[in-house]
């Protein structure tokens, strides 16, 4: 999914703050690097080892799962954020779920090619199963093969939002951003969907199992969020 | 510190009276350095009550727990009938001085200074403080991995490339929220001390800057990022801060953006910001009414750390304020006793 970037709560950067002072608002429009290949993070050395599309197409096929870093687990994970309360670090690729007493579920996760483009807080303001996914416009001018679900896809293992999603929302508007599930499973860890938080089937719907509808989300302001191009 | 901390938010804030979220409210400090000094308007502090004692509840943790130590144990040893009240600090001032409120918990100065200075004749700062401080802190795992002691090693850009997440070659640190003045005040010292060149400084909610410290330290991956104590953070994660020269006030030129739109160019700070420190207040009559309890007041002397117990209590344990004073002024039942017999007894 491609969404519009329309966010209506952007979290300021101040990038290079020039002697005189310019405060740089938004993110858009700042000029960033490219977007850094993953690491992935071993947990058994505590490095940090490269990670890209090829290598992990190679090792879903090897294993039919993705690396352990990308796996549900239980993390230590200290902090003053209430249990139920979702944090997203686009940087290490890392969805953590907070669970209380120093502990949180980790899962992994896939990102934008662009990154987020936003950073902040929201909250789960709906969960849909098995959501229907409407293509937005220009992909469907663009895309011949879009043109048949110009309506919207229903529901189903071959689409794009997968198992489950969480939408978000700030107050009572819907970002347009959320947090789904995916038919490319091999893709968790990498900077490949279109701007969404993806995260494979069983992670998404075991995590939506868990939320409750107001959840607050918190996404960092730092890797993804910081990417150019949004 | 002559400058206003200070930002709207937190002057509404101190006039908000119904209880609201700890989390939002975790500002604390800055929220609490929060400038009185554009004091406008004094609000009411409500009914006169039929308690033997009003005190003053702030809306951040800290503040919470002592109002409610204070009532605990006069309540247990003096069978005082003890009202907590929610307030901000300019109506517990307002309520100081005509006498509808006895006691604030936790005034900061120097930032309340002219509050303080204001109601001189009606309201008594307690001898004894708490100190606090604020600067540039980073994790200890940090330190081991780059060598980062002081905010001149900031300065060296293959040092702080470690703080890099989104593959610019150039680290990330995080100043503080878009609404805090401290926030522009951490802009002046990142380009006094010149480390604004290498980094780049972000500006985002407290919850969102210390989850990013959260999410730091569960992978091992270096952070540096402004901070203050007594905060919470310091035990959840083992933090340490940067060295970096004193505190000197013929170095401190601080410009603030809603004084001058040339704010950034015109000041220069290349030093550690002024030491803070936090008292109880009360009324003054209190000393003729009531001896006992300012012989009390006068003597409590709560550490940085207990004040950080109290917030994590709060924040991260999620234990009530009145409970968690409950259970205080219980297991320090000696040291009450103490203080009920007043400083140097």
């Amino acid at each position: 999914m491609k969404p519009v970037s329309r966010f209506p709560y952007r979290t300021r950067l101040i990038a290079g703050i020039s002697a005189a002072g310019v405060l740089l608002g938004s993110l858009v429009g700042i000029s960033l690097a490219q977007v850094p290949k993953t690491q992935i993070y071993d947990t058994k050395t505590r490095t940090w080892i490269a990670y890209d599309s090829r290598k992990a197409r190679k090792y879903y096929a090897a294993n039919g799962q993705v690396p352990e870093a990308f796996r549900k687990q239980v993390v230590v994970f200290r902090t003053a954020e209430k249990p139920g309360t979702i944090i997203i670090d686009g940087n290490q690729h890392f969805l953590y779920l907070v669970k209380g007493a120093g502990q949180a579920v980790r899962y992994g996760i896939g990102v934008g090619r662009d990154g987020f483009g936003w950073a902040g807080i929201v909250r789960v303001g709906r969960i849909a199963e098995w959501p229907t996914w409407t293509p937005p416009a220009e992909m469907v001018a663009r895309d011949p093969n879009a043109v048949k679900f110009a309506g919207g896809m229903p529901g189903g293992p071959d689409n794009p939002l997968g198992a489950r999603a969480l939408y978000l929302y700030e107050g009572d508007q819907d970002t347009i951003y959320r947090i789904h599930g995916t038919p490319e499973p091999w893709s968790i860890g990498l900077n490949v969907s279109s701007g969404c938080i993806r995260m494979n089937n069983d992670d998404i719907v075991d995590l939506a199992s868990q939320i409750e509808v107001g959840a607050k989300v918190i996404v960092l302001m730092q890797g993804a969020s910081l990417y150019k191009g949004v | 510190m002559k400058q206003r901390l200070y930002r709207e938010r937190y002057l509404r804030d101190g006039e908000y009276v119904p209880a609201k979220p700890v989390k939002r409210l975790r500002a604390a400090v800055f929220g609490r350095l929060a400038a009185l000094s554009f004091l406008t308007s004094i609000g009411q502090a409500g009914p006169a009550s039929a308690a033997d004692l009003v005190v003053a509840m702030p809306n951040w943790p800290s503040g919470q727990v002592t109002a409610n130590i204070i009532k605990t144990a006069l309540k247990k040893d003096l069978s005082l009938d003890v009202e907590v009240r929610e307030m901000g600090t300019m109506t517990a001032f307002a309520g100081l001085a005509s006498g509808q409120v006895d006691i604030h918990p936790e005034v900061w100065l120097p930032n309340l200074n002219s509050l303080v200075t204001k109601y001189a004749d009606k309201v008594q700062i307690a001898d004894i403080g708490v100190s606090a401080w604020q600067g540039i802190c980073t994790t200890k795992q940090t330190v081991k991995k780059t060598g980062i002691h002081g905010v001149k090693d900031l300065l060296d850009p293959k040092k702080t490339a470690a703080f890099d997440t989104d593959g610019d070659g150039k680290g990330e640190m995080w100043v503080g929220a878009e609404t805090w003045s401290s926030t522009a005040i951490e802009r002046i010292r990142a380009k006094s001390y010149g480390y604004d060149k290498d980094l780049q400084l972000l500006q985002m909610p407290e919850e969102m800057g210390m989850a990013a410290v959260d999410a730091a330290e569960a992978t091992d991956k270096p952070i540096v990022f402004a901070c203050y104590s007594p905060h919470v953070v310091f035990k959840l994660h083992d933090i340490v801060k940067l060295d970096e020269p004193a505190y000197d006030a013929a170095k401190w030129h601080v410009v603030l953006p809603a004084d001058d739109p040339d704010w950034l160019a015109k000041s220069d700070a290349p030093v550690a910001w002024d030491r803070a420190h936090f008292h109880i207040a009360y009324t003054k009559s209190l000393a003729t009414r009531k001896p006992e309890v300012t012989k009390f007041l006068e003597s409590i002397d709560f550490t940085p750390e207990e004040i950080t117990d109290m917030s994590y209590a709060v924040e991260v344990d999620r234990i009530s304020p009145a409970d968690y004073a409950e259970s205080w002024v219980e297991k320090n039942e000696d040291r009450v006793a103490k203080w009920l017999k007043g400083r140097g007894q």
